[in-house]
């Protein structure tokens, strides 16, 4: 076993401990990480298989078919984070909004002393 | 408190005048609508320090944002007020001191002659002044293509915060970009509602505080991706 492969392993079992820890109770979201968890394993000690991977797909080195993929994900992640950043400023938008108006203070005749 | 808010000729004009940390110049630019008998909304949109104690002494209605949103969110906040006020025409006007209260009449004309539901204020259309720093220029002339490009009218002056609209207008915009994109979403309104629209001569006056307070090249980049995202999301 080379070093980066004991680096990426560590770093793969530290993220999948911490999303077990959060996300142990929903059934599918595990079942995913499960299979993302053992695909990378499995591309980390066999790397060479990435490789025939991306010859059948006509990329010539397997690290340039998991940078190209990753590119795709990161975009996909990019996106979605986005759609929720949105929708959340929407909410709190309207809740500010409504706030705003519920509280809003009127002219008041008396006042009015240093106009001119 | 709505049971307040008295129905009197007063509330034919409404001017919105959405501020965000403005206690320099604010004052000024509301005594001069004030005098000319305009009911006024501030929507102060979070500033550091509420503009309520300077404005205690003003006859506007005072509204505030908890939480600093954006232009584009005061002025929708606006909007939403002066719905209760049953207002017949509605302004826009920046409260950083770029915009004369003078422009409000020439705004409001083409509205009163029913030519336009929504008229905007351009700079590049008067012959006078102006001296529009050249780098503000190249910004805006590029925002007037990319304006274009996503919503299919072609204006003179692509991000002037003086607007007035009907109240025909009123009930129809909704302004969902909270920053600075919410100039171009005006044009995605008047499209998609059809409304008459009128661009009629203003003058912007390029104080070093608007200046300062005014965006920059950066801004602009920023209010590009707002646009791709805005026409992703929408």
């Amino acid at each position: 076993m080379t070093g980066i492969q004991l680096i990426l392993l560590t770093g793969v079992a530290f993220i999948s401990l911490y999303f077990v820890i959060r996300l142990k109770k929903k059934l599918l979201d595990l079942v995913l990480l499960v299979i993302l968890i053992s695909t990378a394993i499995v591309f980390i000690i066999w790397p060479e298989l990435t490789t025939a991977l991306a010859k059948k797909l006509g990329v010539g080195r397997g690290a340039d078919l998991i940078f190209y993929t990753s590119i795709l994900i990161f975009w996909f992640v990019l996106l979605k984070l986005y759609a929720r950043i949105r929708l959340l400023e929407k909410s709190f938008t309207q809740i500010i909004r409504e706030d705003a108006i519920k509280k809003a203070g009127s002219p008041d005749s008396d006042k009015l002393t240093d106009i001119k | 408190m709505p049971d307040q808010i008295q129905e009197n000729s007063s509330n034919k004009i409404v001017v919105i005048v959405p501020a965000y940390n403005e206690e320099p110049v604010i004052k000024k630019i509301l005594l001069e609508i004030l005098e000319k008998g305009y009911t006024v909304i501030v929507v102060d949109d979070g500033s550091d320090i509420s503009l309520k104690q300077l404005l205690n002494y003003l006859p506007v209605y005072f509204l505030r944002h908890q939480a600093n949103l954006g232009q584009g969110a005061a002025l929708q906040t606006g909007f939403d007020y002066a719905k209760k006020l049953q207002p017949d025409f509605i302004v826009t006007i920046d409260a950083d001191g770029q915009h004369h209260s003078s422009s409000i009449d020439s705004l409001i004309e083409p509205l009163i002659t029913n030519e336009a539901d929504i008229v905007l204020g351009s700079r590049f259309l008067s012959k006078e002044d102006t001296t529009i720093p050249f780098a503000k220029k190249i910004v805006l002339h590029s925002a007037r293509i990319i304006n274009y490009f996503f919503s299919g009218l072609m204006l003179s002056d692509a991000h002037n915060g003086l607007r007035a609209f009907n109240k025909n207008a009123l009930q129809k915009i909704n302004i969902t970009e909270n920053r600075m994109a919410h100039a171009s979403e005006f044009l995605f309104e008047i499209k998609k509602h059809r409304l008459r629209y009128k661009e009629v001569p203003v003058t912007v006056a390029y104080t070093e505080y608007s200046k300062q307070k005014g965006q920059s090249v950066w801004d602009s980049i920023r209010i590009f991706f707002d646009l791709i995202l805005y026409k992703l999301f929408q």
